[in-house]
């Protein structure tokens, strides 16, 4: 068992060397996989239905090849363009990154092994449907190890929503794999480092059907927990049923600023909490010593790379988000030519609010000098009275009452002046 | 030169919407004054406010020639006056430029309040009344009723009442003739030391001054030294002359005519309406009687609803100060609202004719505090302070006394009302003085009352409750003592000054209770708990809180979502700007206007 190290040495790097925010030679690589079985219905991700295989199978296998062939290019062109060191981390994120199979995520890491540093951590999305005994014994093996030769498991993050079967189905999500199943087989197998993603907030998610998914992950005790609160997005497929369900409140998810939503909310804080979860994240939750090195880095506002269609990257003052669509970005690269993106130029102040906010919502200490030229001190000091902030030798805090507030609080906490210049 | 028994200066007075301008209209058509082809209607009222709302706000005068049934040219003057009670001061001097005032009433509507007071104001200054029904063309018309209403006021007969219809130009000419026969002549002194009788003044911004004037002994020509006996500023005639409507200039204005006068002054405040102009080398001992400087009575702060733009609101004061010597303002800074001015105006309808003004011509969003009266208040070491705004109340344990302004009213109803009426006066702190039949359908009831409750909400109440049949009007009638306190609402313990108030004791409560509850409701959750309350000095008589939020963070922000994230967050930002600060409180504009524009209902129930 080697996961106890997954995030204790870059800890302590990170605390004793702060420079701007995005400054820094690039350590974190994310990759966007791009497809889905199906489109959940709340979903706006960028991806792409691509069926269970099937009479299209070949067609498909042929887009997924051109994918991971589209990310071995666009890898070498980035790494050429940047300051790229040995990388601390990589996030297979999507869409469903466990799609691609054991075979075609093995080229991907093959293509990244020589760049990680032995105690990297490497991370793949998974879906329960996709879970089964082959991709079990993949994942428990798939990272380098501590020496040359060792391997080690990569971190799953698995993408359950809810226990409930009915829960699911409201967010359309109709494969009948059983998620505990599929924690089980991954956790027998040998997957060190597992992390459920779950939704809360869903329409028809009573009081009751909460506690039984509070229960059913303590229970797991999984080394993470991401528990993100549901957010109908206009253009979805769940907004435009719920637009037609209409005035039926039953079928409607309770506002966001509602206090049933809050309630629901403090539950799952305060249930994972006092089963000895660290709150590290406003959505996140982890075991002493589980973190997701990559996203704290990322909320660190560390500079990372992003590969994929609709990836985004932010390195220094630059943050550029690739174009949504797999077909023309991997024709691009596969014409030796860079993706369609979009870049944004990020100055000083947009990066030390960036970085404010962000620390805010992982309740880490800034030091006031980072952020001074954007921060309104007096308001600090009367959310420092309301017990919202601490401020500390220098140093500005965002404490857990205040995380529950964290938007409003960094609205207010922003320096009046024109944002836009 | 017309000879003085050729001049005949009249006015026409009347409620308002009975026609006044329409018949003003006919009369310079049919003496041919104005061609027909530049006629418009109301042509005496200049400014857009007064033809849009069809109301007089400024005195005009103008000189028609008439060729009367008996074969001689007379000269006649007519002056048109505001007919709302708070020029009641302008009004009376323009009576004192006439001999004689064409009292109108709508047939439709009969004798109402303004009648009443305008009839009263002509008779104190001895003018000749010619009773005129007007809008007889009408079906809803009741010539017999209304002609008794006009005997009831002013004792004239059946033969001495007019029936016609300004509308249609029916008996019009017989307006004219009564003009002519029943006015008597001006009489003054042509050989004795000038004077006249500046009965409105106009601000000119090439010019300066133009006052409006009555000679009423002597003339006066282009480049005569004058002075003006209140303020003994002295000046030289540049230019006089009359109005044909338009300014005509001539040589001279002789006795007995109207006119006006330019002199190099620029100030309107030294050119007063009610003063008298004379000779500087030859003196009249004495100044023509009535002049009073008149005060503003109903006090508001105006602030701007951006803060930067302070400068141009207290500009756009400048400039209508000009046309306007009753406008009083002074700056006023309010935690709340920002810097704005403390404004005193006549009465509620100037206030609310100043503030569209600054609106809608110099394009201004405005604040208006709840309106307020002048208190005095008595410390127990005897001095007095004047209070136009709360916030200058003295503590209440130094306070002996206060007084509040106290106003005479009559009130004008079918008699079906007069229970209403009885009923809406007690609640308003009213005392009853008597009531008398003008006929059978019609009661004048009088009453004297705070002038708080009419800038509160008075007349809104009698309108209603009486739909619409209730008038008003109302007279000065000094101070008196009331159990009064003011009235705190504290947002997380600060007192808000914009929200202070200064009301009867027994009222606090309610009051305190209502605007608490009005403010919660408004203000929305903060990050922390607040309380909101209102407080008679250390006392809270009404308590409500406005709750935390509980939770307002987004669930998600990974990589891709920080720049979305970002710009949503100083976006709200950006959407803060119409929050008023307030200690530690966010308080969004729209809950004060909300709590200063409580509906009335809201106030008491």
């Amino acid at each position: 068992m080697n996961a106890g190290r997954d995030e204790a040495a870059p800890k302590a790097a990170a605390a004793a060397w702060a420079p701007a925010p995005f400054e820094g030679p690039v350590r974190h690589i994310y990759v966007h996989v791009p497809f889905c079985r199906a489109r959940c219905d709340y979903c706006d991700f960028a991806s792409e239905a691509v069926g269970a295989g099937g009479r299209a199978g070949a067609e498909v296998a042929r887009r997924l090849d051109a994918y991971v062939d589209g990310v071995v290019a666009e890898w070498e062109r980035e790494r050429a363009a940047h300051d790229v060191r040995r990388l601390h981390t990589l996030y297979l994120g999507g869409g469903t990154p466990s799609l691609l199979g054991p075979e075609r995520l093995e080229r991907l890491l093959e293509l990244f092994r020589p760049h990680l540093t032995p105690h990297a951590e490497v991370t793949v999305e998974t879906n329960p449907e996709d879970v089964d005994e082959s991709y079990a014994a993949w994942a428990a093996a798939a990272a380098p190890g501590p020496a040359p030769g060792v391997r080690r498991g990569v971190r799953v993050s698995l993408g359950v929503q809810s226990f409930s079967a009915a829960l699911r189905a409201v967010l359309g999500r109709t494969a009948r794999a059983d998620p505990v199943e599929a924690f089980g087989r991954l956790r027998a197998a040998g997957v060190a480092s597992l992390g459920l993603d779950l939704i809360h907030g869903i329409p028809g998610q009573t009081p009751e059907l909460l506690g039984a998914d509070i229960a059913t992950v303590l229970d797991l005790r999984p080394d993470r927990v991401s528990w993100y609160e549901l957010d109908v997005i206009e253009g979805t497929a769940l907004a435009a049923r719920l637009a037609a369900a209409g005035g039926d409140p039953s079928a409607m998810p309770a506002d966001p600023m509602d206090d049933v939503r809050a309630a629901g909310y403090r539950r799952i804080v305060r249930g994972l909490s006092r089963a000895g979860y660290d709150w590290y994240e406003v959505s996140n939750f982890a075991l002493p010593g589980r973190k997701a090195r990559h996203n704290v880095a990322v909320w660190r506002a560390r500079p990372y790379l992003g590969l994929g269609p609709a990836a985004v990257s932010t390195v220094g003052a630059t943050r550029r988000t690739n174009a949504a669509g797999t077909a023309a970005w991997a024709a691009a690269l596969a014409a030796g030519e860079a993706p369609p993106r979009v870049e944004e130029a990020l100055d000083a102040a947009t990066r030390a609010r960036e970085r404010l906010f962000l620390a805010a919502r992982c309740g880490e200490r800034v030091p006031l000098a980072e952020v001074a030229a954007v921060i309104d001190q007096t308001a600090a000091r009367t959310f420092a009275q309301a017990g919202l902030v601490s401020l500390h030798s220098g140093t500005i805090r965002v404490t857990r009452k205040g995380r529950h507030v964290a938007d409003q609080l960094c609205v207010r906490l922003f320096r009046d002046q024109r944002l836009r210049e | 030169m017309t000879p003085l028994d050729h001049i005949r200066n009249f006015s026409i007075i009347a409620h308002i919407d009975h026609g006044k301008s329409t018949l003003a209209d006919r009369i310079l058509e049919r003496t041919g004054t104005v061609a027909a082809r530049d006629m418009k209607e109301q042509l005496l009222d200049k400014m857009e406010l007064e033809r849009e709302r069809g109301i007089t706000i400024k005195s005009q005068a103008v000189r028609i020639s008439y060729t009367a049934a008996d074969g001689q040219t007379y000269q006649l003057n007519l002056i048109d006056t505001p007919g709302h009670v708070d020029f009641t001061y302008e009004v009376s001097r323009s009576l004192a430029a006439c001999e004689g005032a064409v009292l109108l009433v709508d047939a439709t509507q009969g004798v109402e309040a303004q009648t009443v007071a305008n009839a009263y104001l002509a008779i104190d200054n001895d003018l000749e009344i010619i009773p005129v029904l007007n809008k007889i063309d009408l079906p809803a018309s009741n010539v017999p009723e209304a002609e008794l209403e006009l005997h009831e006021l002013t004792g004239a007969t059946h033969d001495e009442i007019l029936a016609v219809s300004a509308k249609t130009g029916e008996g019009v000419d017989d307006v004219l003739e009564a003009v002519v026969t029943r006015t008597p002549p001006p009489t003054g002194d042509p050989a004795a030391p000038p004077r006249a009788l500046i009965f409105d003044s106009e601000y000119d911004q090439y010019r300066g001054v133009i006052a409006y004037v009555r000679v009423v002994d002597g003339r006066f020509s282009r480049r005569q030294l004058v002075r003006l006996m209140s303020t003994g500023q002295d000046a030289e005639i540049e230019e006089l002359g009359f109005f044909h409507p338009s300014m005509t200039p001539a040589d001279h204005l002789e006795t007995g005519e109207v006119g006006y006068i330019i002199t190099g002054v620029k100030d309107v405040a030294q050119v007063r309406v009610g003063d008298t102009i004379t000779d500087k080398k030859r003196p009249a001992g004495e100044a023509l009687p009535g002049y009073k400087v008149v005060q503003p009575m109903v006090f508001t702060g105006l602030f701007p609803t951006e803060g930067d733009k302070f400068e141009e609101l207290r500009d756009a004061l400048e400039k209508l100060k000009l046309n306007d010597a009753a406008l009083l303002y002074e700056p006023e800074s309010s935690v709340a609202l920002g810097f704005g001015f403390r404004c005193g105006f006549l009465g509620l309808l100037h206030m609310d004719i100043v503030r569209e003004r600054l609106e809608r011509e110099y394009g201004l969003e405005l604040i208006t505090t709840m309106p307020s009266v002048e208190y005095h208040a008595y410390r127990t070491n005897g001095e007095m302070t004047v209070v136009r705004n709360p916030s200058q109340m003295p503590d209440a344990t130094h306070i002996e006394r206060i007084e509040e302004p106290y106003v005479s009213a009559s009130i004008l109803v079918p008699s079906e009302f007069v229970g209403t009426i009885m009923e809406l006066c007690q609640g308003r702190r009213a005392d009853f003085v008597d009531m008398k039949y003008l006929s059978p359908e019609r009661v004048e009831m009088h009453y004297k009352l705070p002038l708080a409750e009419i800038v509160l909400d008075f007349f809104d109440q009698l309108k209603t409750r009486t739909r619409g049949y209730a008038s008003l009007d109302y007279d000065y009638s000094g101070y008196r003592a009331s159990d009064l306190v003011k009235l705190d609402i504290l947002l997380a313990g600060e007192p808000v000054d914009a929200l202070s108030l200064i009301i009867p004791r027994e009222k606090a409560h309610l009051r305190g209770k209502a605007l608490v509850t009005k403010l919660r409701q408004k203000i929305p959750r903060q990050l922390f708990e607040v309380p909101v309350q209102a407080a008679i000095g250390n006392k809270v008589v009404a308590r409500e809180t406005v709750k935390a939020v509980r939770k307002d963070v987004t669930a998600k922000c990974y990589g891709g979502d920080i720049s979305r994230k970002r710009k949503l967050l100083e976006k709200q930002k950006e959407g803060k700007k119409r929050m008023k600060q307030l200690g530690v409180v966010e308080v969004p504009q729209e809950a004060f206007l909300a709590v200063l524009e409580l509906e009335p209902g809201d106030k008491d129930r």
